[in-house]
């Protein structure tokens, strides 16, 4: 049976009607999919939270800070008065671990670094962009707690990157500060939770203090 | 406007292209991208943009989610008050030429990165010169010598310090028999020690200094007038008249830096009337010369005359018998008018003047100028006289004279050239670099592995000034210490090590021949404590040489002026040349620093090189032209050297800056420019008669930034009308008449806001400069450079308009109205420092499609360069264009050791993006996290920008507008305060303070907002 196609440029097959839909479907639900995975795909909430490189010593913050009850301070001794958070020089190892644990395998490139004055090379964590210039003692003065940024460090083993350390991240506190403002005495204590409402809290510690921080760019990029 | 229709107020212009209205200068204006081919090359085709952008995204899928991995390496054992990322600051001391400048270093985790003044400092007080700013690129420079060469047999080889040793050891005998020792000038009392002791040793050793820049001729008249070798010191701040005879002592003086300030204090307009009043007699523009209020171009051979005349005049306004010698030596040149004023100015501020001459005068000029200064009383008041370390050495000429016929004797075997050039600066009559090779084994401690290098069988790596211990003496005598910053970067050792590794048995560390050497100056009770506070300091203080009152031997000068036989004038067949030290790279030996050679010169603007400059007249007279390419000969010897014609210069007179054309400088320093030296003799150092010019049909580009930004016809048109405008000028009278006068330069219609302002609460920054107390010199222009990471583009790209430097000084020439484009002679100068003045209204704001800058909430005007995208719109719309474009990554190919210099407080900019002034917004924000931290607000002068920071003349002041009572609100209170393009309200937060002239009250010839300008000519 001869049909007539000569008034059609193409003819599609009749299975085509069903398919098509599926197709169009297909397309649009496609460009609803890519473009939710470049949204949340390629957020640093994504990529970059939950980073938690392999360092050179097995070192535990959960151990140190959570069982032992060491301060921050002891070993990021410049958070209060510089812009960086130092990593301990290997001689504040030293000082316990001259004595405590003195043989253990996973200790040799401390000791090896205090013996030979070579540094550890630690694999940074928190790593903001080069035209990013972030001041802890800015923050830490004002009262704003390690943890806000953070994370709970002292039940961390392995330290993982807890916040997204965005713009867009960093704004939402430099806008409303109140939300993360606490005592400053109380900066460094991981577990600490406020007893009465946090924003009540954080607004009366604002006013207090006259915290006002600035969203301008220059505020971060320079 | 009353400016527009005052028929004499006077004409402001940037260069003689623009004043002529020349073609060459009409096709720059009309064209969008002056000097710029890419517009016009072929089409990219297809085919290549799909490769392009295949390439492109082949790239962008190879970038991972993540950055790459960064490592931290904190110390093993932290010293003690480190806190990493956290500057420190040492006192260390820059020597050139035998006077130590105090700096103050800023080192970032071990890494010096920025010089500024040591406040403690005598000389430097807080502020630096440009030289010794950059000294700290020099630290870091790619082309620096990394190890021993022995060159024999037309060999190189890579050699130890202790294969050094071992041969020097088999050339020394006991007595010194065949050793000698060439050194640059220096003042370091640890080298003298030293010498001391070599000479004691090792007694028929012999030690010879010589500096290619010399002062000697002022210890010469000294030595004549007053008996003995003297050091000059002047005390501008103290002066009511200053009178410069081919001296420069706002630049080219080793104690510039100090005497800026001083000036800048005499000529504070809070002193009315008793502001001081500057004349110049000089060959050429100096920036004195610009600063002057009389000036008088006469060739340099002249300038001895004119002051023989002067001290003449002077002598018999005070009724004493003029010597017969400085009648002799005045025939001829009476250049009355000038000379008369000079004279009734000096003679009715007695004790209150200063007569200087600068070091290209020979010695019967220094004597008459310390013979006027003693008959007028201001030795003891204005100026100074401090006993020298050695005024018994011979002069530098004759030293490097007598060294070069003992090496054509053959009686010197080993010699030791410690720094210095020889090879390249020494006078070419001598043919050093061949007597070099006539020395069985000469050696030679440089930076670089140079000329003089090339032609020694040693060369010794030396440890730069900011990697080793030393000493020198300041200006005034003051023993400043010098201490290293960072550890040798290629195993250099210092002058001292390596003199006193030839003592032996001595100690070879440059830090325990220091402490040794001021040992002696150390309180009995505590050396330890004393030695901190000093290294502290920078300097022991206490150390400062006494002031001596010598007496006048007017017989003696006399008969020096009586010898004085000046050659003829110069005329059409036989020009004058003027050898002058160049500003940049002084005497050759920053040839390869690129902050400095892409530093436009302060009076021509021109970068990258030298050239011959000629006035307007003698070019016209000669048919040169700019850019021309000439021969230049003089006794034999020939130079080509391309054109630069400029105003200021006497008829028949050239000059041409020393330190070019360097052949084994470096890679940045090569080439550059045309070498003077060829034409330097013993007979005539400095000023070079008998010159013939030829032309040789050849043209150049100068590198000359002078005409950049010059936007359209329309708004060129607009600006030159404007420019008296733009950089106010009147008489102090004039301003004390009518304290108003600067305001009234100006009138534009009520200007009205076409929103709601925000307000502007919290600290609001400002800053004020004042023109009348800048003197043009650069020095914050290489500080921005340093501070702010900006990168050098090279020659080609200043060709093409795109220098990269933030801040620049324009540079006017203003002559009265009516003036014809070829009666510019004498026109005056004029400075302007230009950055971005963070418009209130900015329009640059207003354009950007990806608000890449914004307003912050202090009022700057920030730049985002994370936002930028490159489309240049706001640099378009920028009527002060003070926005610079990255058109190239300028750092992708800076060597690792060059990128330790880059302060890390500042983004590094890539290609494509716009930058510009930020206040020094670093610094801003460093106060502001330190004032929060204590809970307090910034104090006024917390904050200084680095321009500001680095001043001599202290010009520029910053600070918060809102605060009434802070300095920078009061300078824009003054009088004088204006800004510039006010009318466009875009509401400048940088205004300027007006310039004053102070010129003598003349009977004639008034200009009522300008200055009345001398008007001889040779």
């Amino acid at each position: 049976m001869a049909m007539d196609h000569s008034g059609e440029v193409f003819v599609f097959p009749r299975w085509t009607r069903v398919v098509r839909p599926a197709i169009a479907a297909a397309v649009a639900g496609g460009a609803i999919y890519a473009a939710l995975v470049v949204w949340l795909g390629f957020s640093p909430r994504a990529t970059d939270v939950g980073y938690a490189p392999e360092q050179p010593v097995p070192y535990s913050h959960a151990l140190h800070v959570g069982q032992l009850g060491i301060d921050c301070r002891y070993c990021h001794n410049t958070v209060e008065r510089a812009a960086h958070a130092a990593l301990p020089p290997t001689q504040t190892c030293m000082n316990c671990h001259a004595a405590v644990r003195k043989g253990s395998d996973k200790l040799i490139p401390v000791s090896t670094s205090y013996a030979t004055g070579m540094p550890v090379g630690w694999i940074r964590v928190h790593d903001l962009p080069d035209y990013v210039y972030f001041d802890h003692s800015a923050h830490v003065s004002r009262g704003v707690g390690c943890v806000s940024c953070h994370g709970r460090i002292d039940a961390m083993d392995v330290v993982y990157q807890a916040e997204p350390l965005s713009m867009g991240w960093c704004l939402d506190c430099h806008r409303n500060p109140e939300r993360h403002l606490r005592p400053v005495e109380l900066v460094f204590e991981l577990d600490w939770v406020p007893e009465e409402d946090q924003l009540a809290l954080g607004r009366r510690l604002r006013e207090a203090a006259g915290i006002n921080p600035p969203v301008d760019c220059n505020t971060c990029h320079r | 406007m009353p400016s527009l229709t005052n028929p004499t107020a006077p004409n402001y212009w940037r260069s003689l292209d623009e004043l002529a209205r020349t073609p060459e200068f009409a096709e720059a204006v009309r064209r969008e991208f002056p000097n710029d081919e890419w517009d016009r090359l072929p089409p990219a085709t297809r085919r290549q943009f799909l490769q392009v952008m295949g390439a492109s995204l082949a790239f962008a899928g190879l970038t991972a989610c993540r950055w790459p991995k960064e490592e931290i390496v904190p110390f093993a054992h932290r010293p003690e008050e480190r806190i990493p990322g956290v500057p420190q600051h040492f006192a260390t001391a820059f020597e050139l030429g035998g006077t130590a400048l105090g700096m103050l270093v800023t080192s970032f985790d071990g890494r010096p990165v920025k010089a500024e003044g040591s406040p403690e400092h005598p000389d430097s007080r807080g502020a630096l010169s440009a030289l010794a700013q950059a000294s700290v690129l020099g630290l870091y420079d790619p082309d620096r010598s990394r190890r021993l060469v022995l060159r024999a047999g037309g060999q190189e080889f890579a050699k130890s310090w202790d294969d050094f040793a071992a041969d020097l050891a088999g050339w020394t005998t006991d007595d010194g028999e065949g050793l000698a020792v060439l050194s640059g000038a220096s003042s370091s009392p640890s080298l003298h020690r030293l010498r001391e002791r070599l000479l004691e040793a090792r007694p028929r050793a012999t030690w010879f200094e010589h500096e290619s820049l010399s002062h000697d001729s002022e210890r010469d008249g000294l030595r004549a007038a007053l008996g003995r070798p003297l050091r000059v010191l002047p005390h501008l701040d103290r002066a009511r008249v200053v009178a410069c005879f081919d001296a420069d002592p706002l630049l080219e003086h080793p104690a510039a830096v100090l005497l800026s300030r001083d000036f800048a204090a005499s000529r504070d307009p809070r002193r009315g009337a008793g502001c001081s009043r500057l004349y110049v007699v000089e060959p050429g523009y100096s920036l004195t010369g610009g600063r002057a209020d009389h000036r008088l171009a006469v060739p340099a051979s002249q300038v001895t005359g004119v002051l023989a005349a002067l001290a003449a005049e002077v002598m018999a306004r005070l009724g004493m018998a003029v010597p017969e010698g400085v009648v002799g030596a005045a025939a001829g040149h009476a250049h009355d008018a000038l000379v008369a004023t000079l004279a009734g100015d000096l003679v009715a501020g007695r004790g209150a003047g200063v007569v200087l001459v600068g070091p290209r005068q020979g010695a019967a000029a220094h004597a008459l100028a310390a013979a006027l200064n003693s008959v007028l009383g201001n030795a003891g008041t204005v100026v100074d006289y401090l006993e020298l370390a050695d005024p018994d050495r011979p002069s530098h000429l004759a030293a490097v004279g007598e060294l070069a016929q003992r090496i054509g004797e053959g009686s010197v075997k080993t010699l030791l050239i410690l720094g210095g050039n020889p090879a390249y600066d020494a006078p070419t009559d001598l043919r050093f670099a061949e007597l070099l090779r006539r020395v069985p084994n000469a050696v030679h401690l440089g930076l670089h592995d140079d000329e003089t290098s090339r032609s020694c069988r040693w060369h010794l790596p030396q440890a730069h000034q900011l990697e080793a211990w030393g000493d020198g003496r300041a200006w005034d005598g003051t023993i400043t210490l010098q201490q290293p910053l960072i550890e040798s970067l290629y195993g250099g050792r210092s002058a001292i090590e390596v003199v006193a590794g030839l003592l032996g048995g001595a100690p070879a560390n440059g830090w325990e021949i220091v402490r040794d050497t001021v040992r002696e100056l150390a309180p009995a009770a505590d050396f330890e404590a004393w030695w901190r506070r000093c290294l502290h300091d920078g300097l022991i203080a206490g150390t400062a040489a006494a002031p001596v009152t010598p007496a006048l031997d007017l017989e003696a000068v006399s008969g020096l002026a009586l010898g004085h036989e000046p050659p003829p004038p110069p005329t059409a067949a036989a020009l004058e040349l003027v050898l002058a030290p160049d500003a940049k790279v002084h005497d050759g030996r920053f040839a390869n620093n690129g902050w400095l050679q892409e530093l436009p010169d302060a009076v021509t603007k021109i970068t990258w090189g030298n050239a011959l400059l000629l006035s307007p007249t003698t070019a016209r007279e000669l048919a040169v032209a700019e850019g021309e390419v000439v021969a230049v000969s003089a006794a034999g010897a020939t130079v080509e050297a391309p054109v630069h014609v400029l105003p200021g210069l006497p008829r028949f007179t050239a000059l041409l800056p020393l330190g070019y054309g360097r052949t084994a400088a470096g890679e940045v320093g090569n080439g550059i420019g045309v070498s003077a030296a060829p034409l330097r003799t013993t007979a005539a150092p400095w000023i070079v008669p008998g010159v013939v010019l030829r032309q040789t049909g050849r043209r150049v580009a100068l590198a000359c930034t002078q005409d950049h930004h010059a936007i359209d016809r329309i708004g060129f048109g607009e600006r030159n009308r404007r420019a008296a405008i733009l950089v106010r000028e009147a008489s102090v009278g004039a301003f004390l008449e009518d304290p108003e006068i600067f305001r009234h330069m100006d009138h534009h219609p009520p200007l009205e806001q076409l929103w709601k302002e925000g307000a502007h609460e919290g600290e609001q920054w400002g800053m004020a400069i004042d023109l009348n107390a800048c003197t043009g010199c650069n020095a914050c222009v290489v500080a921005c450079h340093a501070e702010n990471n900006i990168p050098v583009v090279g020659r080609e790209q200043v060709i093409r308009q795109r220098e990269m430097h933030w801040l620049r000084i324009d540079r006017y020439f203003r002559t009265p109205q009516g003036v014809a484009a070829d009666q510019v002679e004498d026109a005056a100068m004029v400075f302007q420092p230009v950055a971005c003045v963070q418009c209130e209204n900015a329009p640059c704001e207003q354009v950007c499609p990806v608000a890449a800058t914004q307003h912050t909430r202090d009022g700057l005007n920030a730049m985002v360069y994370n936002r930028c995208i490159g489309t240049r719109y706001c640099s378009n719309n920028c009527p002060y264009k003070v926005r610079r474009f990255n058109f190239f990554n300028y750092r992708k190919r800076l060597p690792d050791v060059a990128k330790m210099q880059l302060n890390p407080e500042v983004t590094v900019r890539s290609r494509g993006v716009m930058e510009k002034c930020t206040y020094c917004v670093q610094r801003i924000e460093k106060a502001r996290i330190a004032a929060g931290n204590e809970r307090r607000p910034i104090r006024d002068g917390e904050i200084t920008p680095a321009c500001a920071q680095t001043c001599p003349a202290r010009a520029i002041t910053f600070g918060n507008l809102n605060d009434p009572a802070s300095e920078v609100s009061r300078l824009r209170g003054d009088h004088r305060s204006y800004a510039t393009l006010e009318e466009l309200n875009i509401r400048p937060r940088t205004r300027y303070l007006a310039r004053l002239q102070n010129p003598a009250p003349a009977p004639a010839a008034a200009e009522p907002a300008g200055g009345d300008h001398g008007k001889e000519t040779a």
